[in-house]
């Protein structure tokens, strides 16, 4: 009976702490943009600008010094490929320089003056291939591209040789090309841009607005006082785990909505693939919310103003997501700092997520890393109950002080 | 300004520890070693020969050798490896005799950077190998080496890696991420060093400290500031070359008059968004977002010319745009400053927008019902 009376006192204050965050909420435009908007405004417009997934025709200039039958049969080759597209056609190298440092082209293709000669003479004429190492996409496509045609190029003219040289024509494909090679890119075959980064924007934009906004509330709780005095009367003092639990609800109710819009509409307005199982998807992205709202309400008690959390915060969007490994496989930095990542709630959601959601991998596949996401509600469940709880002990005994952030 | 925690945070705590963070996460050179399973179905010295040919290439280590595809898919699913390379069965019979043999790769687009560093080193090697041994086939066949060479590889393919040669992206990735903290910081502090006068309801008293002139009030406020930023632009450009060595091809005048630049523009663009929220905690979270879409619009992992037209003109909007190309123009290309000097006078433009909202800064500085507003 006893425990009855207690149970249910519990649950009025925390409704009472429900009702309270909302009307903060509701009170607080720019917690607000935080808290809901900001996930569907940066989510859409990453997407709208990533919108094309894929580079196609990147600008190339064309020095042909040869101007035969060869040479120009090479930049039809060229031209036709869907990664790269004569944009000029250059005299002299020169002019191509200056092309390119007006970026009006990101390579160039040099075809030597005895091109067709060398050719005829068997002499392996060089095509010389200019690209820009410096922006990823670009350099890859161009790369991809010139090599391609070239090798096509070159095939041809092997394979005529080799029949013209009395090969038997059935082993002829198997002298020019000895081994076969195929590659099949999984999940992402195109290598879409927004395929390959948006669902690890999306999970972190939900954590870091998540901290964020979190953060902005409770520097207000500071500000106002309300940690100092208890919500429901007959208590002498506000009771932390009511406090956790009923903000808890809230920010993960909201969070419930918004995320699924992002990871289901928005997924479907923009031809994400989708390929987790919806049970599975849950099993990373509930853990994910839990530890991503508990650890704001943990950071949110050293904000004591409302502008803090936004200032201390705002400029780990990036790091975090570099953590994450999501965009630079994480062999491309210093293993002790992912290791550190892994107290973000972010890092393990979004690798599993990727996984599940992008790939199709089951649930056992990312065993890990929803024990890891486990583990940190755990831990930053127990932090924001022992942390919250000493702020209302201090707040508590300096009622009528007025606290300077 | 020594007293307050969020001057003491954006001015020296954040920036230590933001160009810190991004000092060590680039301080590996390359990416290597990138995890990939090699699905040996053959297990002739051919295919033996071809795994070792793999795992001696930069970008991949073969970290697993699965009995079958099962277990490959599996080592996928569980991020263990980024690729599955399969040599058939019956790879080297096909190689002894003559036959065209196969080799598949089966690579992960999930991580677009880890696939094209795999990619790349495992056409390399099999090209390598294929020529290897067609050079042997048409010497069997009774060619010279020479003619043979000929034959094999009618065309050479010569690629030029201009700058980058050795896809070290933290070359350009670190300059960007750490001019984009120069930025969030310049903005932040500036709106907040405005803002608070508003906020603590001190504007008045500001003004009449500066005789009432704006000007005077807004220089005597932000110079300070700016300092501090200045003292950070120049410990960026030290982490960058003396430290992270990312090359320097340019004029150090034009780097470190358009970094100073970069710092100016947003303590400009600050003043305006003070000026029209009348409100600084509004301002901060519209200057941070803001602040926060400037990398992806400058168009340096995802090129401008892929987005689509109306937010090709956002691009704009920016003017860490023209930082990056500066930067990008001067430190790795040594482009003509000619270039630099125009993206400059852009962002000049940034500068002069505040004149437009100086009235406004001051009508509110001088109204109470703007003073306090959360």
């Amino acid at each position: 009976m006893r425990l009855l009376k207690w149970l249910l006192a519990c649950l009025r204050e925390t409704l009472a702490v429900m009702l309270h965050e909302v009307r903060l909420l509701r009170h607080d435009a720019g917690v607000l943009l935080v808290v809901v908007f900001a996930l569907l405004i940066y989510g859409t417009l990453y997407a709208l600008a990533y919108g094309r997934q894929v580079l196609r025709d990147v600008p190339i200039a064309v020095v042909d010094c040869s101007h035969t039958p060869s040479s120009r049969s090479l930049r039809t080759l060229l031209d036709a490929s869907p990664d790269v597209a004569e944009a000029y056609d250059c005299a002299d190298m020169a002019e191509a320089e200056r092309l390119f440092y007006a970026r009006k082209v990101y390579g160039v293709v040099y075809i030597p003056s005895d091109f067709e000669r060398a050719l005829m003479a068997g002499e392996r004429p060089s095509v010389a291939v200019y690209c820009d190492a410096g922006y990823f996409l670009m350099y890859r496509a161009l790369f991809k591209g010139a090599a391609e045609v070239v090798g096509e190029f070159g095939a041809k003219v092997a394979v005529e040789r080799l029949l013209a040289a009395g090969v038997d024509a059935g082993r002829v494909q198997s002298v020019a090309q000895p081994v076969i090679y195929e590659s099949y890119t999984l999940y992402n075959p195109y290598l879409g841009y927004a395929t390959f980064i948006m669902p690890a924007i999306i999970l972190i934009i939900i954590q870091q607005t998540a901290l964020i906004g979190i953060g902005m509330v409770g520097g207000t709780w500071h500000e106002e006082g309300h940690y100092r005095l208890p919500m429901v009367s007959g208590r002498k003092r506000l009771s932390a785990l009511a406090v956790v639990v009923g903000r808890t609800v809230v920010y993960a109710a909201i969070y419930a909505l918004t995320a699924t819009y992002m990871l289901v509409v928005h997924y479907r307005l923009f031809g994400y693939p989708m390929n987790g199982r919806t049970a599975d998807c849950l099993a990373v992205v509930v853990p994910y919310v839990l530890a991503s709202v508990l650890m704001g309400i943990t950071l949110s008690l050293l904000f004591t103003r409302r502008e803090s959390s936004l200032v201390w915060l705002l400029w780990s969007s990036v790091p975090v997501l570099l953590l994450s490994g999501a965009s630079l496989p994480k062999e491309a930095f210093p293993e002790w700092m992912y290791l550190a990542g892994q107290i973000l709630p972010s890092s393990s959601a979004v690798a599993a997520y990727v996984r599940v959601q992008t790939a199709g991998a089951p649930l056992s596949a990312v065993a890990v890393e929803v024990a890891r996401l486990w583990m940190l509600v755990l831990a930053y469940g127990v932090s924001a109950i022992v942390g919250t709880y000493a702020v209302i002990r201090r707040q508590a005994s300096t009622v009528g002080r007025d606290n300077d952030g | 300004m020594r007293r307050d925690a969020i001057y003491v945070a954006l001015l020296a705590l954040l920036p230590t520890v933001a160009f810190g963070f991004f000092a060590l996460f680039f301080s590996n050179n390359a990416v290597e070693n990138l995890p990939v399973a090699v699905l040996d179905r053959d297990r002739t010295p051919l295919s033996r020969k071809m795994v070792s040919m793999l795992d001696a290439t930069a970008a991949v280590e073969v970290r697993f050798e699965p009995s079958d595809e099962w277990m490959g898919r599996r080592l996928m699913d569980e991020g263990e490896a980024y690729a599955v390379v399969l040599i058939p069965q019956g790879f080297g019979a096909a190689v002894g005799g003559g036959r065209s043999a196969r080799v598949e790769l089966y690579d992960s687009g999930l991580n677009i950077s880890a696939n094209g560093f795999i990619a790349k080193d495992v056409q390399t090697v099999v090209a390598t190998f294929a020529g290897g041994v067609e050079l042997q086939l048409l010497q069997s066949l009774g060619e010279s080496r020479t003619q043979a060479m000929a034959q094999t590889l009618p065309l050479q393919f010569a690629p030029h890696i201009l700058f980058n040669p050795t896809l070290d992206y933290g070359g350009y990735l670190a300059p960007c991420f750490m001019a984009m903290m120069l930025m969030i910081f310049s903005l932040l502090a500036t709106v907040y060093a405005i803002g608070s006068e508003l906020r603590l309801a001190t504007a008045d008293e500001w003004l009449r400290l500066s005789r009432g002139s704006m000007g005077v009030a807004l220089a005597g406020k932000l110079l300070p500031v700016w300092l501090v930023l200045v003292w950070w632009a120049v410990v960026m450009l030290f982490l960058l070359f003396a430290l992270l060595g990312v090359v320097q091809h340019g004029s150090w005048v034009v780097l470190v008059a358009a970094t100073l630049l970069l710092v100016v523009c947003y303590q400009a663009v600050a003043m305006v968004v003070v000026a029209l929220t009348a409100n600084m905690r509004l301002a901060l979270s519209l200057g941070g977002g803001y602040c926060v879409l400037a990398f992806t619009f400058s168009g340096l992992t995802f090129p401008e010319m892929a987005m689509a037209e109306p937010l090709r003109w956002l691009t704009h909007l920016f003017p860490f745009t023209y930082y990056v190309r500066i930067f990008i123009d001067q430190a790795v290309r040594g482009a003509p400053i000619g270039y630099a000097l125009v993206d400059m006078s852009r962002m000049a433009l940034f500068c002069v927008v505040p004149l437009l909202v100086v009235g406004r800064l001051r009508h509110i500085c001088c109204e109470r019902a703007y003073w306090g507003r959360r």
